[in-house]
This record gives structure tokens, C-alpha cells and sequence, in this order.
């Protein structure tokens, strides 16, 4: 496989992540937590995906938008469940919460569905856009020099798609700016008279659905097991640390980053030794930690 | 003047006066041809109680770093498996995969500590200047990182498989399986009850008013003329040794070694034990880490009765831990035995 191949793994890789990575970024920077049991979240948007798509069935994009309202549903109702109570008392219990979550989610999802890897069956759920070439047949042959798969194309067009609506959300919507406004200074967007619990609301149910799309994509890439999330968790941590915590466009920077540097790393490492390149991820977070912790557009995180 | 008086006044004399005890007799156990007999039923209870004294040692290092000085430290497996790792790569013989250098244990030990050491001193030298959750990211991140790598280079680490053929000194001269266990768990008691005399004086001291400074405020306490930045350096560097000293013993104890033993769970079984004592307090976080696992001795007695499979039993079982955490944090943040004033938290 050449290096282009590679780079087209990255760029789909990097889609997912930066999906996620987004919304992961948003709690970040508007309710001021790194929100652990994120990963779960994109579990639960790719079993509730399935269970549309497989169970119902019901064609693949309806499925898709299935399991962001799930996903954003669950958001929602987790956050004022566990997160909202212990607003006030700052990072760690925050933090510690979510990991206690992340155990909990983790387990009930390993409780109900068990342990073995599902598929999204892509046969029968072939594409229903009328007007657009049959992506579904298998590997497009493109420029003669490397395969691309449909699923491949659909999850970056995907990523664009998010990119460009939270583009206009955030720069054209009352609740994107008040985002906006809360992440730099928050008793200043109060003052301003911004309602900052709805918007903490908004952010949630907003990450909840972001979450629910990159785990269908995610699954639809590779499978749905208890695992599909938690094994993207520091990946997506990574990211939206690599691209300044709390920015959106940094964390979609990070993503791609992170996600080209896996798939090179998967080229460049003797094939012994792939296991380890889930490991690069992190090695890029630690390294960013230490070098520039303020990540590429991000506020500061180091206390002297 | 009664017996109570006698006693020493210290929490740390009596740990140490304690610890003493428990070694000699655990020692005089292993040593002479005594037979202790364990009835089948309570195997399980000496297993668990060693386990909860091996963690013991890692939730008063770990104690030491966030209860006083406020490092949330949420790598620390990584220490103990950094410990338990060198203890088996430097002494086992005749393993199956990975190095096996059969060296004398007792090297093993000492190089298991200053290994842990050297990598808390490392990740501390890197990281310890990051805010609180940040901080915590970077060490659960680093504490992944090694776990991947333990499984990923078979040729050193072993693998998934691990490392066998690590020596077990106590189990070789006691003889029976009964009397190793009790042997064991007597010794490893006392190397517990050190640690705490040792941890308890040290918090005792001034030196453990500073490392509470640094946790208050640490501004103010750089104001007043001391280098917090040394003082978080020692304190998470102390914790990482005690924790690489754990492992070399806990490696001693099992004979092998997998990744399997150091997984994230494990991290969350000790916070969740020092979060539900209360931080700060020595023989809180003991008390706290003692209801987990205690907790986890009666789900292997109720597993038998329970109408689910072991796996779904150990889902459950999990999520329980998982609410605990989330419960303590939310309705006693300062833990059942902690002062909240001494932590300031806000309940």
C-alpha cells in the first residue's frame, strides 16, 4: 500500500475523531470539565444506530440521524443526572465523576448487548440518494493509484457537512455566539445577560449528537462492540488537547493530525509492531502537554 | 495507668510497633515447620487480603500525592506495574517470553523502586506543572501508553502472556500453600503498617504542613519562600516508588506477571478507596480502599447465588463501583471519614 493509501486512512480516521472531538471540546470549554465517559457516548450512538438500521430497519440516513438525536437525548439526561448537581465544585470531581460514568455506561452497554463485535450490514443498507453513482459496490478505483470505498466517502463528507453547519451555528446563531461569548468569559456573558444554564444545555444535547454521529460512522468503518468508544477516547482527548482545549477549529486541526499520524504511523512501523501506533495518539498528548500546553488555538491549562 | 497508655502516642509509632509484629510472626510462620490450615471457604479471604494490603501501600503513596499536596495523579498503575515489571524482568527464570535476567530478588527490589522512582520523577519533571485535570490526563495517558507497550513487545515484556518464573522467597521456604498465604498476608501487612509508619511521620512533620500549603494554596505557600514546584516533585516521587515497591512485592507474591494485572481498574479501585475514606487521612484511605475490596470479597460469595453468568455478574459489579464513585463525589465529597475543612471542598 502506498503512501497515498495511507493518507486517505488518515483523512477518514481524522473525520471521526473530529466529530467527536468537537463536541468533546465544547463541554471543555463551555461547562469547564474533561468529560471521560465521552467515548460511551459514541457507543451508545452507534448501538442505537444499529438497532435503527438493523432491528427497524430503516435506511442508513434515517439511521444516522436516529442516533444523533439518541445520542443527544442521552447527553442531555446523563448531564442532568450526574453533571449538573456538581457544577460548582470544579474540575476534578468533574473529572472524576465522568470516569466513574464512563465505568458505569460501559458496563450496563456490556450488561445488554454483550461482548462479541456487530456490523453495520452496508449491504442492506446500501445508499438511498437517488442521483448518485452506486458508491456501494466496493473499492472506487480513483486517480489509478488508490482504493476508496464508499463508507470511506461518506464519513468525510460527513465531517464536512458538520464542519460547515457548526461553522454557520457558531459564527450566525444567537446560541453560537453565546457559546462563543461563555467560552472566553463566562460571568461576562452572564452579565450580558446570556442564559448560560440553557446554553450549558444546548452544548450538551449538541455533543450528545455529534457523539451519536462520529459512532456511526465509526461503526460503520469497523463494528459496534461495548469498546467501539472507549478505544477512541484518548484519541479524541488528544485531539481537542492538541488543538487548544475548548476551540472547535482546533480540535478539527488536532483531529486530522492525530489521524494522519496513526495511519503513517501504521506505514512507517513493521507490521510486528501496529499494535503499538493506538499508543502515537497519546505519545502526541503527552508531547503537546509538555510543549504547548495551550495546544494550537486554546486557552491556558498550566496554573504557573 | 492503664494498657492504653503504654501505647505509643503517634499513629506512626503504632504502625511501626505494629508492622514489627506482623512481620516477625508472618516471618516465624514462613520459617518454621508450623502448619496453618485454611479451610477451603476462606481461601478467598487471604487472597483479597493480600491484594488489599499490596494496594494499601499504593493508596498511601497515592495519598501522599493528592490527599496532601493535590496531584492527581491518574497513572498510578503505571508505577506499580513499572516496579512489578523490573522485580520480573531482572529476577524471574526461565520464562516463557519476555526478558529474564534471574538475578537475586532481593536486587529485584531495589531496583524496582528506583525504577518507579525514576519514571515518577520523569512524568513529574513533564507534567507536574499542568492544572489539576490536566495533570490527571497526562498521567492516565502515560499510564495507557505503558500498557500498550507491555503488550505489544513480546521479545521484552512478554506479551500478553507476561512474564513467568519471577521467585516467590516466601512461598519457596514456607513450604504448603496455607502457610505461604498466611505467611503473606502477615508480612505484607507489616510492609503496609511501615508504610504507613513511614508516610505518617513524614505527614506528621512540617514537611507535611507544606505539602498541605501546596494543596491549600500553593501560590501563597510560593509567596511565603518555598520551591513548591521540589516539594510536588518529592511528594509524587515518594508516592511512585512506594507504588513501584508494591509491585515488586505483589510479583514476588504471584510468581507472574501480565498487562492484565495493571489495567485502569486498578487506578480506579485505589481512588475510589481514597475518595471514600477521605483524602489526607491515612487510615481513612485505608478504611475506604477496605470497603471496596471488602466489597469485592462478598460479590465472589454472592456470585455463587447470583442467577447471572460471571461475566454479566462482573459487569454489575463494576457498575456498582462506578456509582460509588460517582455518590461519593456527589454526597460526601470529603469521604466518611475525611475533614472537610481540611480540604475545603465544598458540600
Amino acid at each position: 500500500m502506498g503512501l497515498a493509501q495511507n493518507l486517505i486512512f488518515g483523512l477518514v480516521t481524522g473525520s471521526y475523531i473530529a466529530i467527536a472531538a468537537i463536541g468533546f471540546t465544547l463541554i471543555y470549554g463551555i461547562v469547564n470539565m474533561i468529560n471521560f465517559a465521552y467515548g460511551e457516548y459514541l457507543t451508545i450512538g452507534a448501538f442505537i444506530g444499529l438497532l435503527s438500521a438493523g432491528a427497524l430497519p430503516l435506511p442508513l440516513p434515517v439511521s444516522v440521524v436516529v442516533a444523533m438525536v439518541g445520542g443527544g437525548i442521552a447527553s442531555i439526561l446523563l448531564a442532568k443526572l450526574f453533571f449538573t448537581p456538581i457544577n460548582h465544585t470544579g474540575p476534578i470531581p468533574m473529572l472524576l465523576t465522568s470516569i466513574g460514568l464512563g465505568l458505569v455506561l460501559r458496563n450496563a452497554i456490556r450488561l445488554v448487548a454483550g461482548r462479541s463485535a456487530r456490523y453495520y450490514d452496508t449491504e442492506t443498507t446500501t445508499w438511498q440518494f437517488r442521483n448518485v453513482p452506486d458508491l456501494s459496490v466496493g473499492p472506487v478505483d480513483l486517480l489509478g493509484g488508490f482504493f476508496v470505498t464508499s463508507q470511506q466517502l461518506i464519513v468525510v463528507g460527513c465531517a464536512l457537512g458538520v464542519f460547515l453547519v457548526l461553522h454557520t451555528v457558531l459564527t450566525r446563531t444567537d446560541v453560537g455566539i453565546a457559546m462563543r461569548a461563555m467560552s472566553d468569559d463566562e460571568a461576562l456573558a452572564r452579565v450580558r445577560g446570556i442564559d448560560t444554564q440553557l446554553i450549558r444545555n444546548s452544548v450538551w444535547v449538541l455533543a450528545g449528537m455529534l457523539a451519536g454521529l462520529s459512532g456511526v460512522l465509526l461503526g460503520i468503518q469497523t463494528n459496534v462492540s461495548v469498546t467501539t468508544g472507549f478505544s477512541q477516547i484518548l484519541q479524541i482527548l488528544s485531539a481537542a488537547i492538541l488543538g487548544g482545549a475548548g476551540s472547535p477549529y482546533g480540535a478539527i486541526a488536532g483531529a486530522y493530525i492525530i489521524g494522519v499520524a496513526l495511519a503513517l504511523s501504521t506505514a512507517f512501523l513493521p507490521s510486528s509492531m501496529t499494535g503499538i501506533s493506538s499508543a502515537i495518539a497519546f505519545a502526541i498528548l503527552v508531547v503537546v502537554l509538555l510543549v504547548k500546553p495551550s495546544g494550537i488555538a486554546g486557552a491556558e491549562v498550566r496554573e504557573a | 495507668m492503664s494498657v492504653r497508655d503504654s501505647l505509643p502516642a503517634h499513629d506512626s509509632d503504632t504502625a511501626l510497633v505494629l508492622s514489627v509484629v506482623a512481620v516477625v510472626l508472618g516471618l516465624a510462620i514462613a520459617f518454621t515447620p508450623v502448619t496453618a490450615t485454611i479451610p477451603g471457604d476462606l481461601y478467598v479471604f487471604f487472597e483479597v487480603g493480600i491484594l488489599f494490603v499490596v494496594y494499601g501501600i499504593l493508596v498511601l503513596g497515592l495519598d501522599l500525592q493528592y490527599g496532601h499536596t493535590g496531584l492527581v495523579n491518574f497513572g498510578h498503575v503505571v508505577f506499580f506495574a513499572a516496579g512489578a515489571y523490573t522485580m520480573a524482568m531482572l529476577s524471574a527464570v526461565d520464562s516463557f517470553e519476555g526478558i529474564a535476567l534471574g538475578y537475586p530478588w532481593p536486587l529485584g527490589v531495589v531496583a524496582a523502586v528506583l525504577v518507579a522512582g525514576l519514571l515518577g520523577a520523569f512524568v513529574g519533571a513533564t507534567s507536574l506543572r499542568l492544572r489539576g485535570d490536566f495533570l490527571a490526563i497526562a498521567t492516565l495517558a502515560t499510564a495507557e501508553i505503558f500498557h500498550t507497550l507491555f503488550i505489544n513487545f513480546t521479545d521484552v515484556f512478554g506479551g500478553t502472556t507476561g512474564i513467568f518464573g519471577i521467585p516467590t522467597p516466601l512461598g519457596d521456604v514456607a513450604g504448603t500453600r496455607d502457610a505461604t498465604l498466611v505467611a503473606t498476608l502477615l508480612v505484607f501487612g507489616g510492609l503496609t503498617a511501615l508504610t504507613f509508619a513511614i508516610v505518617a511521620r513524614l505527614t506528621e512533620a512540617p514537611y507535611g504542613r507544606v505539602l498541605r500549603a501546596i494543596r491549600a494554596d500553593e501560590l501563597v505557600t510560593r509567596a511565603v519562600g518555598k520551591s513548591t514546584f521540589r516539594y510536588k516533585m518529592e511528594s509524587f516521587v515518594y508516592g511512585a516508588a512506594l507504588a513501584g515497591f508494591a509491585g515488586a512485592i505483589f510479583a514476588m507474591y504471584n510468581g507472574a506477571i501480565s498487562p492484565d494485572f495493571f489495567e485502569l481498574q486498578v487506578t480506579v479501585t485505589i481512588w475510589i478507596g481514597m475518595l471514600l475514606g477521605g483524602a489526607s487521612n491515612h487510615r481513612a484511605v485505608l478504611g475506604g480502599l477496605g470497603i471496596i475490596m471488602g466489597l469485592r470479597l462478598f460479590s465472589r460469595f454472592a456470585q455463587g447465588s447470583a442467577p447471572v453468568t460471571a461475566g454479566e455478574f462482573a459487569s454489575i459489579r463494576l457498575i456498582v463501583v462506578g456509582l460509588i464513585l460517582i455518590l461519593v463525589i456527589r454526597y460526601r465529597p470529603a469521604g466518611i471519614w475525611g475533614d472537610e475543612r481540611e480540604l475545603e471542598v465544598d458540600s
